[in-house]
């Protein structure tokens, strides 16, 4: 669903997941998440009556209303069937509308108005439904409402129809279905002009046409502008209408000035297709979601703001969930060909590598190298990353090894190696010795030209020449094979003397130092899908998941097995941080999570049933500081928490504390300010009563310094505004003169002049000119600081004037 | 089914006059047009759009601008200064007057039909007087520096809006004072070039429409001097413009042969307030759409492919038929190759000259649709140069191939061909 700035477009509204997420527009912060929906919210708005409150639905069939400023539901309405979109109308009272499923039709959809009933209590039934229009889409950008709500609008396939509340008359329209030159005429979106009875609609093939006069079903006609290659995902107009801002795959966010000139604006690489564009009602800000999961927010005169970006989607996630030891985040692949770095704990991306260093091109069918493999050394220092081009012959290959930089607080490519393996790169890891000697730090890569290698750290020999600073660089120290089988995963020991390398049906274990065959382990049938070594008390063990559904134990000082599950295990991973291994296994559509010690036969947990979508990946992600609470059950996450990747990209944790717990209200309070926009003249009043009532209430030196406080700078604004956006002289001026009023209380010329020390240090920095003071003025001054009381009568320019020439005064005295 | 031999005849190399000129008759039928080689044709609504007449083109007569009056007589004035009237009864140019003020680029008839105001090269507006038999000189307007490249009538006959170069003028007829001068390239900013107005409407309501070359159409309140609207729609120039009687609908042609609709359309559905909106685009020219005209139920345009495009407007049309065709004229309408049967011979016809070419023959046969080997390659026997300065109307050859003859407005000529030694006698 759209995003909704609030009326004072300080906060931004979205529909994420199950919750309303309130974000500050300002620090781009989540502010608040709003819950109780029991399935994905399809529709935000706020309520045109009360701009605090919002209605949200969801695909429950519940309408609530809520308070998002404290996050507090008001109603929760209950229409009884999925709702797939909201629209409120300032001019329909107590009533909302809503896109459902037609009863006893599939893949129908009808509009209809539902009556918000005023009952005492907080669930109440809607049931007065009434249909508005009939075979509707089925997307929220599908409908608009037009002028105040004159008229609705509706576009499905080929085919518009405007239905008009006042008058009851539908009027369709059809466009031809043909695809003539390259042309698709179907609809994909569709805006109404706020002031103007204009209908904007994007269609598949790129155009946008503004339909006018369709109130007569025969001398309707549209004008048609085009710059989209691609489908127009979202249209919106400006709040004035002047302006027409659209986006689609290209990433571009295009601003149609009005249609009589042909000029636009552009908004390129905002990084990934536009899913929708919401406009703030001051139209001071305007924010598109993108398809990755981000909502970027963009200025009036289309400047890029900010964006809020969480875990970016990418179209496969083929690194796996990795753990950056440095920052603790998770990083996967972001952006095509980009590793981002997701912080969990605030739930924002920390940062975003270029890997591939490409431009990415947004056409279909064009294969682009994309980043497949990713690990890290112990330490987080050193980076390697394999990027490949799918080709069906021959694939692309490049590794490359990033170094990071303390200065710069990134990675820098240290090197980069072409076709490392002859064909594709299974799996890689680091030796991480959890020391700083860099000798120790070994690469592994297998891949499935039948070999791994290892890659070694050598000093650059060449002193001089281009990189000279740059002393280390890895090349490859050994090639290994066994029987021409293709290397699948590989593995360190804990202690780093081992490697494990599966190829195919075989685990072959390797001494890390003289490149030795130690032994071997099967279980066949089937491939050695994962493997992993067991860690402290149980590093003895080698644990490995075969194709076949078996889980397997060796141990490795006897060599032989030790034990062995039926399982299908899809994901095998071990707790860094213990010697706990979870193991997701994927049976019969639902996934499975199983935690156990290697030299346990029993699993220490069990949960089945975790999800219904089949996991791909999981991550242990170490905790700041270990979970206190905790029932014996969940022991094994006191020091690290579970990750999962479904295949429909959620990541999900299992948690410890039940769900309320979870969501308690976080502790900033939104502060509830005056709707009021402000501006320089609101300011100077709003200070001004302010100031009044305190001057009211208080005595003595306080007010006065309440006064200067709060004064200086409200004349600096009106001073600083240009003056053709400032009200009349005449209107200002009584409130301006009132202003500088002191209140009759006596008080010495001393302590005048001690406020005024005070003062002159603030005035400092922003006088300039009023430092060159002659001296002829400075005699002046012994004469105004008789006068005392006088002086505040001046204007405040000319008193500020007077503070400066009294400090040059003392100055000068105590140079003498 | 008899067996034929199907000549490829690949030698006629007819170069079509572009079309200069559209004139629709106000309140009439008939639409007349005038191509760049002089020719005036003139078609008639009521059957189809056909062709109901056609007036060879001249060597000397380079018509610029076409425009009925007083009823159905039809005028043409051009760069040889000179305004023709066109007898249509007898097809051919009749009574002429010099204009004097060197060539002329526009012309304009009265919405009345009574008077005819020409704008000349030396930046001179004249009102011509049309009267039984011809027309008569009436007076001067205001003359101010800059060919007048455009003309319109106020539709009450009170102002004439007259384009120039960079700016275009509001001429009070009663007084022939120059009333309003308004500069046109003023908004565009370090940009040397001149703007030339190629077009100008005034619109009863107080309002001029003028087309430039910056491909603007630009809507001015000529009272105030100010700029209403500016619609861009073009990078290249726009050429050409006609509004519809009604004044809601206005096309324009540009130099990249695409034509526009503009629309004046409510701004709120019921709302009394009206706005100009770009509508539709067409694209049925490959060149310059030099003349565009607006009748009530279709957008005719016509442009320097010599193509005569009518385009019906679909919410005007009632019903479904021959009238809410799109309709391209891009053939000519007459005959001009004629064929000798028995001597093989072939007479093409050109605005100033006749060829005669022989056949190719050959001597095998075959299937149908194969193609054969020419025994004899066609042969380029005549090229006849016609006299003076007219162009020629019509053209014959005989069966036998001996006699050739052709007609101008005003002479027949007959010649005998001698295909033995390829000799000819004007007879």
């Amino acid at each position: 669903a759209r995003a909704v700035f609030s009326a004072d477009s300080r906060y931004l509204l979205c529909a994420s997941g199950d919750f309303v997420k309130v974000y500050s527009v300002t620090t781009e912060e989540t502010l608040r998440l709003m819950g109780g929906h029991a399935d994905l919210v399809t529709g935000i708005q706020l309520n045109p009556h009360n701009h605090m409150q919002l209605y949200s639905s969801s695909l429950d069939g519940s309408i609530k209303l809520w308070d998002f400023m404290d996050g507090i539901p008001i109603k929760t309405f209950t229409v009884g069937c999925k709702l797939l979109a909201l629209y409120t109308l300032a001019s329909a009272e107590d009533s909302v509308f809503v896109v459902i499923p037609k009863k006893g039709e599939r893949d129908t959809f009808q509009l209809v108005s539902v009556k918000l009933t005023k009952g005492a209590g907080q669930d109440l039934e809607a049931k007065e439904l009434s249909v508005v229009l009939d075979g509707v889409g089925a997307s929220p950008k599908q409908i608009a409402f037009g002028r105040e709500g004159e008229y609705v609008v509706s576009v499905k396939e080929v085919n518009l129809q405007v239905y008009f509340f006042k008058r009851k008359l539908l009027n369709r329209f059809s466009l031809r279905t043909v695809k003539t030159k390259g042309g698709d005429n179907r609809f994909s979106c569709v805006a109404c002009h706020p002031t103007e009875d204009c209908i904007a609609t994007g269609h598949a093939d790129g155009k946008i046409r503004l339909w006018r006069n369709f109130h007569q079903r025969k001398e309707y006609t549209y004008s048609t502008l085009h710059w989209h290659h691609d489908i127009v995902m979202d249209l919106a107009f400006s709040m004035e209408g002047t302006r027409l801002l659209s986006g689609g795959v290209e990433s571009v966010l295009v601003q149609w000035h009005n249609e009589s000139s042909c000029q636009k604006d552009f908004l390129p690489r905002l990084g990934s297709p536009i899913e929708y564009i919401s406009m703030s009602s001051d139209g001071a800000l305007c924010c598109t979601l993108h398809t990755d999961n981000r909502i970027t927010i963009i200025n009036s005169n289309l400047r890029f703001s900010r964006s809020i970006q969480g875990l970016i989607k990418s179209r496969d996630v083929k690194t796996g969930l990795v753990v950056d030891p440095r920052t603790k985040a998770l990083v996967m692949n972001g952006e095509p060909g980009h590793l981002q770095f997701y912080c969990l704990q605030s739930d924002q991306q920390l940062f975003s590598l270029d890997i591939v260093q490409r431009q990415y091109i947004h056409e279909a069918g064009l294969k682009q190298s994309d980043l497949v493999k990713v690990a890290f050394s112990a330490q987080g220092t050193w980076l390697a990353t394999v990027e490949e081009r799918e080709e069906v012959t021959d694939p692309e290959l490049e590794l490359k090894l990033w170094f990071y930089e303390e200065e710069t607080q990134s990675f820098k490519l240290n090197t980069r190696i072409n076709t490392p393996h002859d064909n594709h790169i299974t799996d890689m890891c680091f030796r991480d010795m959890g020391e700083l000697e860099d000798d120790s730090l070994i690469l592994v890569t297998t891949g499935r030209d039948c070999v791994f290698k290892v890659w070694v750290m050598v000093e650059d020999t060449d002193p001089e020449g281009k990189y000279a600073q740059q002393s280390v660089s890895w090349s490859c120290d050994f090639v290994g094979s066994y029987h021409n089988y293709q290397a699948t995963n590989c593995c360190f020991s804990e202690d780093g003397s081992l490697l494990a390398v599966s190829f195919e049906e075989t685990v072959t274990v390797w001494d890390s130092v003289t490149w030795d065959l130690k032994c071997t382990f099967c279980h066949p049938p089937g491939n050695i899908r994962n493997i992993c070594f067991g860690r402290l008390t149980c590093s003895k063990y080698l644990i490995g998941a075969t194709d076949y559904g078996f889980l397997c134990c060796w141990n490795l000082l006897t060599c032989a097995l030790e034990w062995s599950a039926h399982l299908n295990i899809v994901v095998l991973q071990p707790d860094p941080l213990s010697e706990h291994i979870a193991a997701v296994s994927w049976l019969s559509k639902e996934s499975s999570l199983f935690v156990f010690k290697p030299n346990e036969p029993r699993p220490i947990y069990i949960q089945r049933n975790l999800c219904k979508e089949k996991i791909l990946l999981a991550a242990f992600v170490p905790r700041d500081e270990p979970e206190t609470t905790g029932s014996e059950k969940y022991l094994w996450l006191r020091r690290s928490q579970l990750l999962f990747l479904t295949d429909t990209q959620e990541l999900m944790t299992l948690s410890t504390k039940p769900l309320g717990e979870k969501l308690t209200p976080s502790s900033k309070q939104l502060a509830v300010e005056e709707s009021l926009p402000v501006t320089p003249f609101s300011l100077l009043l709003g200070k001004h009563r302010r100031q009044q009532s305190q001057e009211d209430t208080d005595l003595g030196k306080l007010v006065v310094h309440n006064k200067h406080e709060q004064a200086s700078p409200a004349v600096k604004e009106l001073l600083h505004t240009p003056a053709h956006v400032l009200p009349s002289a005449s209107f200002l001026c009584p409130i301006f003169i009132n202003s500088l009023l002191i209140s009759k209380e006596s008080k010495s010329a001393e302590e005048v002049a001690d406020e005024v020390e005070m003062e002159s240090e603030k005035t400092e920095d922003d006088s300039d000119e009023e430092r060159d003071v002659t001296e002829m003025e400075q005699e002046d001054t012994s004469h105004v600081e008789l006068l005392g009381e006088m002086t505040c009568k001046l204007s405040k320019s000319q008193e500020k004037e007077l503070r400066k020439i009294r400090k040059m005064d003392y100055s000068w005295i105590s140079a003498f | 089914m008899g067996e034929f031999e199907v000549h490829r005849v690949r030698f006629f190399g007819l170069v079509p006059a572009g079309v200069r000129c559209l004139a629709c008759q106000p309140r009439g039928s008939r639409l007349a047009l005038a191509r760049t080689d002089g020719a005036v044709e003139v078609y008639n609504f009521a059957a189809n759009y056909y062709q109901e007449k056609v007036i060879p083109g001249h060597e000397a007569r380079v018509v610029e601008s076409l425009c009925w009056a007083a009823g159905d007589r039809l005028f043409g004035a051009g760069l040889s200064g000179d305004i023709t009237e066109y007898d249509l009864s007898r097809l051919s140019a009749a009574r002429g007057a010099d204009g004097g003020g060197g060539p002329i680029w526009s012309m304009a008839a009265n919405g009345t039909g009574t008077q005819l105001a020409i704008g000349c090269e030396d930046g001179s507006v004249k009102i011509f007087q049309v009267v039984p038999g011809g027309i008569q000189f009436e007076r001067n307007l205001d003359r101010r520096k800059g060919r007048v490249l455009c003309l319109s009538w106020h539709p009450l006959d009170t102002h004439i809006a007259a384009g120039s170069i960079d700016i275009f003028r509001i001429i009070d007829v009663a007084s022939g004072q120059t009333v309003q001068r308004i500069m046109v390239n003023y908004h565009v900013e370090k940009v040397k070039r001149e703007c030339m107005v190629w077009a100008i409407a005034l619109l009863s309501r107080g309002t001029v429409v003028t087309a430039d070359s910056f491909g603007r159409v630009q809507f001015w309140d000529w009272q105030q001097g100010t700029l209403a609207e500016s619609h861009t729609v073009s990078t290249s120039a726009v050429l050409s413009l006609a509004v519809a009687e009604k004044e809601d609908s206005i096309v324009v042609g540009t130099s990249t042969g695409a034509t526009y609709q503009l629309q004046l359309l409510p701004v709120k559905l019921g709302g009394s307030e009206k706005r100009w909106v770009r509508t539709k685009p067409f694209q049925h020219h490959s060149h310059d759409v030099r003349a565009v005209a607006h009748s009530p139920t279709a957008l005719i345009s016509g442009g320097l492919d010599a193509q005569l495009v009518i385009r019906p407007l679909m919410e005007k049309v009632q019903k479904k038929g021959y009238d809410a065709v799109l309709r391209k004229f891009t053939f000519p309408h007459r005959r001009l190759v004629s064929c000798a049967r028995k001597a093989r011979l072939l007479l093409f016809q050109f605005s100033q000259h006749l060829e005669l070419w022989r056949l190719g023959s050959t001597r095998e046969t075959g299937k149908d649709g194969e193609v054969l080997p020419l025994s004899r390659m066609p042969e380029h026997l005549v090229q006849l140069k016609s006299k003076g300065p007219e162009h020629i109307y019509c053209s014959c050859v005989s069966p036998c191939g001996t006699w050739l003859g052709y007609s101008t407005a005003s002479r027949f000529h007959l010649y005998r061909v001698r295909c033995d030694r390829v000799s000819l006698r004007k007879v």
